[in-house]
């Protein structure tokens, strides 16, 4: 027998646009499950909250850049929220940080102007809200410092390359010199997650930062990859600070990542604390409708099919990356989960990519259509957020995790919206604000 | 501007080009190679890896198959560290004509090719994903062959007996002294640097740019007639065997798993260019189609990479008594001091992966013969370097080789099974900056991530060796991104297109290449 349970909302996916709606969605009281196939790109991403990088040129005050792309781009994602949504989605991000399970551990910046951080190859990379232990390897004028930075990799891990990442902040008028540890880890390739354990204990920071220190000279910065602790990033951090006597940041580098791993946890135990559920394992595979309404969704988990019924259904699968959008070999787009209509995807005899790698690809900005208020189209309960939604072109554009977050956090409000008005309250409910 | 000496300048580092090279320093002839790129970068890097037991020439080319049948035998022998043995099988499937298999059979045993009937039972043990309506199956002695590997051994032989060769050298001019050319003037394509080769027998081995060559030369007519396919990389050995649709040769009719993948072929479209890539939707569609007719649910495995070759299909505008007598319809051999009374100029094109050495042999003798100084052929016997044991390869070597050194050997490409000591060594060893080309020494990237993990490692690896500067990894990591998704876009679909959207995330949202400071 298939099981059955209950929800006022379920939310698909726990990437960031997930978890941020489902965590929304449970602050303002309802109940709450997060389905989903596994984790989402936290994982693969670097962990900061990039708004606006490029458009197309590098921008510098992303707030304002928002602006003009709300005005000339009324399909984008950040047009449909607004740029009032992003403030204050980045505003809820940043306190749930505050009040999340790394003491200490916060993001900082906003929308008045871009960081710039080294990635691993040595680009300058612009972000908006950034994680602490980044901060100091801002390199935009009038960033945190104009010191120069050696960035210091181990040779076991392959993932990070200091000497290529130095020269090519060098090439980028960076001030920059690298130092290669070479440290025995036991086996010869470790990745970021492997190494960010080690910094864990205290002993084994003691021991690191003794072999790195006669390598570094006079008021230098120091760039570390994207691996300082898994469980206290704060703590680490400060301590490697403190015992190196000068600004430490992190680089992020190859998936897994790190830090992307903790702004998982501190979404997921936003969700939590609020009460709602994250359900890691159910993969969703069907729907049932009725009329314009999807009424409950069935999903395989824990080894037995089970069906959630729900009022609201926020989708949140993300893009092509997850699978949630496919093409597929006879070149047809669709939405996979619940088989709603894609907008955006290149018609049968137009071209679904360019020959170029880094041009735009047509395909990039197809996505399940949506109405003004993230409604999939002809259905009225169900919301798309994140990836899934059309009009953006992610990497091009340095966006993904802003329109993520805003989208997650405006899909949980215009639920609580019309959840308020069945009720016969006002529009926004007290618990929404 | 340098000028070297030799017996003999090969133009052409294909596998017939590298043939006659090491067939020649076995000969104990100087000998200088050039190609215009990388060894192996025209169409011998980009074909199926089908090494023929014959059968597909059976009824259409009794002698093409005869050659098959001996070269099979040898390149066993002396390639075996490139080969995997994996038989083939030929199948009627219900769109085949039926009484093809018959006229398969007899031709099979006219012209010597060891083949056994199966049941469709039997072959459907052996490869579950083979189409169950089946009707036919015949086992022959099919193999796949590791062509750069194999182009790389034959290279490193001839170095080893002296020859120079030389990658990324173009011949931009043939000398003629009367009715004698007397070498080629090569330029460095990479330093535009010169090089003038002074030979007494130069070896036209361009395959199909040989009409180019020929024009250099000052001899007209030599007509190449490119003839362009395209193949598939699917993501898994989706059988382990070769299969082949027992039919008359036609489009889409060979799937051959070799290393980590398989791959469909091929197509056959004219084209004028042999430069020309050209991957249509509507043959990328064809090809799918029949590859479910092999495999059922082929479209749902992931397919990796598509290229196009260029097969050399001459004709002779000239008359073809002036073909030298021991030519077979499957390549051409042509003396230009009978067809057109210039001396030390042959023009070696045609032909196929399977017979290169015997096309080299061909090819060799008749320089020899030029010189005046009868020598002996070795190469159906010695052994190419690296395959002494005779031992063919066998899938999970690499693995095998890396899991005794799990923690001590850090792994670069995990598709591959590339360490980073290999790495480094293919780096000096080529003395390349260029990822593509260590791609084709060491398979690195040509795995289901495409590169997606290990391009970024190598780029970091590179720039730290022999001085290379930050510009040039760069460079090379942007280049092969661009390489890799040439071959990528066409028959982007299903799951590939999720790893492509991974490797995005990488390179255009972690490291955000595209705004590297130029």
């Amino acid at each position: 027998m298939r099981r059955e349970l209950h929800f006022d909302a379920v939310v698909i996916g726990a990437g960031t646009a997930g978890l941020t709606a489902g965590a929304r969605l449970a602050e303002a009281g309802a109940r709450v499950a997060v389905l989903t196939k596994g984790v989402g790109s936290t994982h693969l991403a670097p962990g900061t909250v990039d708004v606006l990088g490029y458009a197309p040129e590098r921008v510098s005050e992303p707030g304002r850049a928002l602006e003009d792309l709300v005005r000339s781009r009324v399909d984008h994602p950040y047009a449909l929220v607004g740029r009032g949504c992003v403030v204050e989605a980045l505003q809820w991000f940043g306190e749930r940080v505050a009040a999340g399970p790394f003491p200490g551990y916060r993001y900082v910046g906003g929308l008045e102007r871009n960081h710039l951080l080294p990635t691993a190859i040595g680009a300058l990379r612009p972000s908006a809200l950034i994680p602490e232990t980044m901060a100091a390897g801002d390199c935009a004028a009038g960033g945190a410092s104009a010191a120069r930075v050696c960035v210091v990799g181990v040779r076991a891990l392959r993932d990070f390359h200091p000497a290529l990442c130095a020269a090519n902040l060098e090439r980028a008028g960076v001030d920059a010199r690298s130092v290669e540890l070479n440290l025995a880890l036991d086996r010869a390739d470790q990745n970021a997650l492997g190494v960010a354990r080690r910094f864990d204990d205290p002993g084994w920071r003691a021991w690191f930062c003794a072999e790195l220190s006669p390598h570094l000279r006079g008021e230098e910065r120091v760039g570390l990859p994207a691996m300082l602790g898994s469980t206290d990033p704060h703590g680490v951090w400060s301590d490697l600070g403190r015992r190196l006597g000068r600004p430490v940041f992190e680089i992020p580098t190859l998936p897994p990542s790190v830090p992307g791993m903790r702004l998982f946890e501190v979404l997921r135990s936003s969700l939590r604390a609020a009460g709602g559920r994250l359900i890691l394992g159910a993969e969703v595979v069907g729907a049932e409708r009725s009329g314009e309404r999807v009424s409950s969704v069935q999903a395989h988990a824990a080894g037995e099919e089970r069906r959630y019924l729900a009022r609201w259904v926020v989708l949140a699968t993300g893009g092509f990356a997850s699978g949630a959008i496919e093409l597929d070999s006879r070149w047809v787009t669709r939405e996979r989960v619940l088989g709603l209509p894609v907008r955006g995807a290149p018609g049968a005899d137009e071209p679904r990519f360019v020959s170029t790698y880094l041009d735009e690809q047509p395909l990039a900005r197809a996505g399940v259509a949506v109405t003004g208020d993230l409604r999939a189209e002809g259905v009225e309960n169900v919301l798309v957020a994140g990836a899934a939604l059309p009009g953006a072109a992610a990497w091009r554009e340095g966006s993904g995790e802003g329109i993520a977050l805003a989208t997650g956090f405006r899909a949980a409000e215009v639920v609580s919206e019309a959840e308020g008005a069945r009720a016969g309250q006002p529009g926004r409910s007290e618990a929404v604000v | 501007m340098v000028t070297l000496t030799t017996d003999v300048l090969v133009i052409g580092g294909g596998a017939t080009g590298a043939g006659v090279a090491w067939d020649a320093a076995l000969r104990g002839l100087e000998v200088v190679l050039v190609d215009r790129s990388d060894l192996a970068e025209g169409t011998s890097g980009r074909f199926h890896g089908l090494v023929h037991s014959g059968g597909r020439y059976a009824v259409k080319d009794p002698p093409a198959a005869e050659e098959c049948v001996v070269e099979n035998r040898v390149l066993r022998r002396i390639a075996a560290d490139n080969i995997e043995d994996t038989g083939g099988f030929f199948v009627t499937t219900p769109w085949d004509d039926a009484g093809y298999a018959d006229r398969f059979a007899d031709a099979c045993r006219a012209t010597g090719i060891d083949c056994e009937e199966i049941s469709p039972a039997q072959a459907l043990r052996e490869e579950p994903r083979l189409n169950p309506r089946v009707s036919r199956v015949f086992r022959v002695p099919d193999a796949n062959i590791d062509v750069w590997k194999t182009v790389w051994s034959l290279a490193r032989g001839a170095r080893e007996r002296g020859a120079h060769v030389m990658p990324y050298h173009a011949a931009v001019a043939v000398h003629r002294d009367g009715d004698e050319v007397t070498g080629a003037r090569v330029r460095d394509m990479r330093t535009g640097e010169e090089t003038d080769v002074r030979a007494r027998v130069t070896v036209n081995a361009a395959g199909a740019w040989a009409g180019q060559i020929a024009e250099l030369a000052g001899i007209e007519g030599v007509r190449i007639l490119p003839g362009r396919g395209i193949m598939i990389a699917m993501n898994h050995r989706l059988v382990n065997t070769v299969i082949n649709r027992c039919q008359m040769p036609t489009d889409g009719d060979i799937l051959v798993p070799i290393r980590t993948v398989s791959v469909i072929g091929t197509t056959d479209e004219h084209t004028d260019d042999p430069d020309d890539h050209t991957v249509l939707q509507s043959e990328v569609d064809a090809m799918l189609d029949d590859g479910e007719k092999l495999v059922p649910g082929f479209r749902q495995a992931r397919a990796l990479r598509v290229w196009t070759g260029v097969r050399p299909l001459f004709e002779d505008a000239k008359a073809a008594e002036t073909l030298t007598r021991d030519i077979t319809r499957s390549h051409a051999l042509l003396d230009h001091a009978q067809r057109d009374g210039v001396g030390g100029f042959l023009t070696i094109t045609g032909g196929k992966l399977t017979t290169f050495r015997l096309m080299a042999e061909h090819t060799v003798d008749a320089a020899c013969a030029q010189l005046g100084e009868p020598r002996a052929c070795t190469t159906a016997s010695e052994p190419l370097p690296g395959s002494e044991t005779q031992r063919s390869y066998r899938l999970g070597e690499r693995l095998e080789r890396k899991e005794a050194h799990l923690r001590e050997e850090q792994l670069i490409c995990e598709c591959e099974m590339v360490t980073r000591g290999a790495l480094e060594e293919a780096i000096r060893r080529s003395r390349t900056a260029n990822l593509d080309d260590i791609r084709r020494l060491l398979r690195l990237g040509m795995g289901p991530c495409q590169g997606g993990f290990c391009m970024y490692r190598a780029a970091g690896i590179l720039h730290g060796l022999d001085g290379l500067g930050a510009e040039e990894a760069n460079t090379a990591l942007l280049e092969f991104l661009q390489e890799r998704w040439k071959g990528i876009w066409p028959i982007l679909y299903g799951d590939q297109l999720r790893q492509v959207r991974l490797d995005d995330w990488i390179f255009q949202g972690v490291l955000d290449v595209a705004h590297l400071s130029a």
